[in-house]
C-alpha cells in the first residue's frame, strides 16, 4: 500500500518532467549542437562538427557591438528600474494597508493591457514633439528636441517601462515584511532616519532587490519586441540578430551560437548575483 | 509628519505611476482620435473601433489567440497541479532541482527558448502552427502556474488528506474531495495568469506560428511594422477591457471560493 502510494506519487512528476525534457532541455541542447555546426547558405545543408567559426563570427564588430549594446542596455534598464522602483516600493510599503492595495493595483493594472500596444504607445509618448517632450520643456529640464525615439535611449526607456513591476513587486514584498520593531529599536538607540534606512531597512530589502535585478536584467538581455518597435527596425539588440538569423538569413548555426552566447552571459550574471548575495551582510 | 518623512519617495512614486499610465491614456485618447497621423487631436470618432471589428486578420487573430490561450492554460494547469503535488512530498534535493528548472524556464530570455523549439520542430519536421505554439506556451506558462499552485499546496494541511484516506477514501477520491477544493483558488489564479500571458505573447508565437493563422499579438506586430495604424489603439483598448474584466471576475471567484473551500473542509469536523 505504502509502496503503491510512493509509485503513484512519482507518476505525478511525469507530465511536467516529460514536457520539460522534450520541449525545453532537448531544444536547448540542440542549439548548443547547432552552434558548432556549419551551414551552406546556398543549399541549406547542415554539416555537424565541432567548429568554433560561428563563435569567431560573433567577434565581427557588427555583432560584437550588438552584444555589448545588449548588455549595456540591460544594465542601464535594470538600474533605471531600481532607481524608480525602489522609492515606489518603499513608499507603498509605508502606507496603511488599504492604500497599499490600491497603489499595488495602480502599478499592476497597466500590465493587463496588451504589451505590444503599450510599447507602440511609447512611440507616440517619446517622439519629438510628443507629450514627454512637452512635459520636460514645461519643467525646464530640457530644451530642444528630445531625440530618443529609434535610438538606444528610447529602447532603454521602453524596457524600464515594461519591466518596472517586476522590480517593484519583489522589493515591496521584502520591505513589507520588515518588522517595525527593528526600525523603532534603531531610532531608540539613537540612529537618525537616514542611518536607520541605510543600516536597517536597506540591508533587509536586499533579497528583494536581488530578485528584482535578476528577473529584470536577464530577460531584458534577450528583448526582441521593444527594440523592434522603439528601435525603428534596426538590429539594435541580440534578440533581433537571433531572429534575423533564423527567420530571414537562415543561418541556423550562427543564430544558435549567438543564442548560446546569450545563455553564457545569463549564466555569468547569475553566478555574479550569487557571489554578491553571499558577500552581502545578513 | 508621516507625509513629510516620505515626501521624496512619494514624489517619485507619483511620477512613476503617472509614467506607467501615460501610454495607456495615449492609447485611450488615440483610439477615438480622428487624426489619421495621430499627431494632434482632431475630434471624436468611433471609426477605428468599427475598422478593427471588421478587419478579417484581426478577427481570425482573436480566435487563434483564444484557442491557443485556452489550450495552453488547460495543459499548464494539469502539469502544474500534478507537479506541485509531487513536489510537496519530494526529497529536498529533488525539490531544489525541480525549482531550479521552474525558475530557469521563467528567466531564460524568451528568444533563446523560442529559437530552440523552432529548431527542434524544423529538425523533426513537426508542422508549425496552433499545436506548436500551444506546446511552446505551455513550457513557460506551466512554470508560472507551478509557482502559484506550489504556494497554495504549501498551505494545505496534510492531516486532512490523511484523515480522508484513513476513513477509507481511495487516492482519487481524496484528491477530488479534499485536495482539489483546497487548491481551487490557486488553480483559478494560476489559470488567469497563464491565460493572460499566453494571450499577450509575441515572441514564442512569432517563431512557432509558421505560415498559418497568426495570433493577435503577431498580427499587431506586423501592423505596427507596416505603418501607423490608429486601429491598433482601438484593439488595445478592447484587449485591456477584456483582461481587466476577466481579472475582476477571477478575483471575485477566488475570494468566494476561498470561503467556500474553507466551509467545505470545515464541514466534516462539524458533523463529527
Amino acid at each position: 500500500m505504502r509502496y503503491a502510494g510512493r509509485a503513484l506519487r512519482s507518476v505525478l512528476a511525469l507530465p511536467t518532467l516529460a514536457w520539460m525534457v522534450l520541449f525545453f532541455l532537448v531544444p536547448l541542447g540542440l542549439i548548443v549542437v547547432y552552434s558548432f555546426a556549419t551551414i551552406s547558405l546556398v543549399t541549406y545543408d547542415i554539416s555537424y562538427g565541432w567548429t568554433v567559426s560561428n563563435y569567431r563570427q560573433i567577434h565581427d564588430p557588427l555583432y560584437f557591438d550588438t552584444l555589448t549594446r545588449s548588455i549595456f542596455l540591460s544594465l542601464t534598464a535594470t538600474i533605471g528600474c531600481l532607481l524608480l522602483g525602489f522609492p515606489l516600493a518603499y513608499f507603498i510599503s509605508r502606507q496603511p494597508a488599504r492604500w497599499q492595495r490600491l497603489l499595488l493595483v495602480l502599478v499592476i493594472v497597466p500590465f493587463w493591457s496588451s504589451f505590444i500596444v503599450r510599447t507602440y504607445a511609447m512611440v507616440n509618448l517619446i517622439d519629438n514633439g510628443g507629450p514627454l517632450e512637452d512635459v520636460l520643456h514645461t519643467l525646464h529640464v530640457w530644451s530642444g528636441p528630445l531625440n530618443i525615439l529609434y535610438r538606444p535611449k528610447g529602447i532603454a526607456l521602453g524596457i524600464v517601462y515594461s519591466y518596472l513591476p517586476l522590480m517593484v513587486l519583489p522589493i515591496y514584498v521584502s520591505l513589507e515584511r520588515i518588522d517595525y520593531a527593528l526600525i523603532d529599536a534603531a531610532g531608540d538607540l539613537g540612529a537618525n532616519s537616514r542611518r536607520t534606512f541605510r543600516r536597517v531597512t536597506l540591508p533587509l530589502a536586499m533579497p528583494g532587490v536581488a530578485v528584482g535585478c535578476i528577473i529584470v536584467g536577464i530577460p531584458a538581455l534577450g528583448e526582441y519586441v521593444i527594440p523592434e518597435i522603439l528601435g525603428g527596425g534596426k538590429t539594435l539588440m541580440l534578440g533581433n540578430v537571433i531572429t534575423d538569423q533564423f527567420l530571414s538569413v537562415g543561418d541556423y548555426p550562427f543564430g544558435s551560437a549567438i543564442a548560446v552566447a546569450l545563455m553564457a552571459v545569463m549564466a555569468a550574471a547569475l553566478v555574479l548575483a550569487r557571489v554578491v548575495q553571499r558577500r552581502a551582510p545578513v | 509628519m508621516r507625509l513629510r518623512r516620505h515626501w521624496f519617495s512619494g514624489l517619485i512614486a507619483l511620477a512613476v505611476i503617472v509614467f506607467l499610465w501615460a501610454p495607456l491614456v495615449i492609447v485611450a485618447i488615440n483610439s477615438v482620435n480622428s487624426d489619421t497621423l495621430l499627431v494632434s487631436w482632431k475630434g471624436f470618432t468611433t471609426h477605428w473601433y468599427s475598422q478593427a471589428a471588421h478587419n478579417g486578420t484581426v478577427q481570425s487573430g482573436v480566435k487563434q489567440t483564444m484557442t491557443i490561450a485556452l489550450g495552453s492554460t488547460a495543459i499548464s494547469l494539469v502539469l502544474a497541479v500534478t507537479g506541485a503535488l509531487w513536489w510537496r512530498r519530494a526529497s529536498p534535493r529533488a525539490r531544489r532541482t525541480f525549482d531550479g528548472l521552474t525558475y530557469l524556464r521563467i528567466m531564460l530570455p524568451e528568444v533563446v527558448f523560442a529559437v530552440a523549439l523552432f529548431l527542434l520542430f524544423s529538425k523533426i519536421q513537426f508542422p508549425l502552427g496552433t499545436t506548436a505554439v500551444v506546446i511552446g506556451h505551455v513550457v513557460w506558462n506551466s512554470a508560472y502556474a507551478t509557482l502559484i499552485i506550489q504556494a497554495r499546496v504549501a498551505t494545505l494541511d496534510p492531516a486532512l488528506e490523511d484523515a480522508a484516506s484513513d476513513l477509507g477514501a481511495n487516492p482519487w477520491r481524496v484528491f477530488r474531495r479534499v485536495t482539489l477544493p483546497g487548491l481551487l483558488p490557486g488553480i483559478v489564479a494560476a489559470g488567469l495568469l497563464a491565460f493572460t500571458f499566453s494571450f499577450d505573447d509575441v515572441v514564442t508565437s512569432y517563431f512557432l506560428t509558421g505560415a498559418g493563422t497568426a495570433p493577435l499579438p503577431v498580427v499587431l506586430l506586423s501592423m505596427i511594422r507596416f505603418r501607423i495604424t490608429p486601429e491598433i489603439n482601438a484593439i488595445g483598448m478592447l484587449v485591456m477591457l477584456f483582461t481587466v474584466s476577466m481579472f475582476a471576475i477571477g478575483f471575485i471567484a477566488v475570494t468566494q471560493m476561498g470561503r467556500g473551500a474553507r466551509k467545505a473542509l470545515a464541514l466534516p469536523e462539524v458533523r463529527q
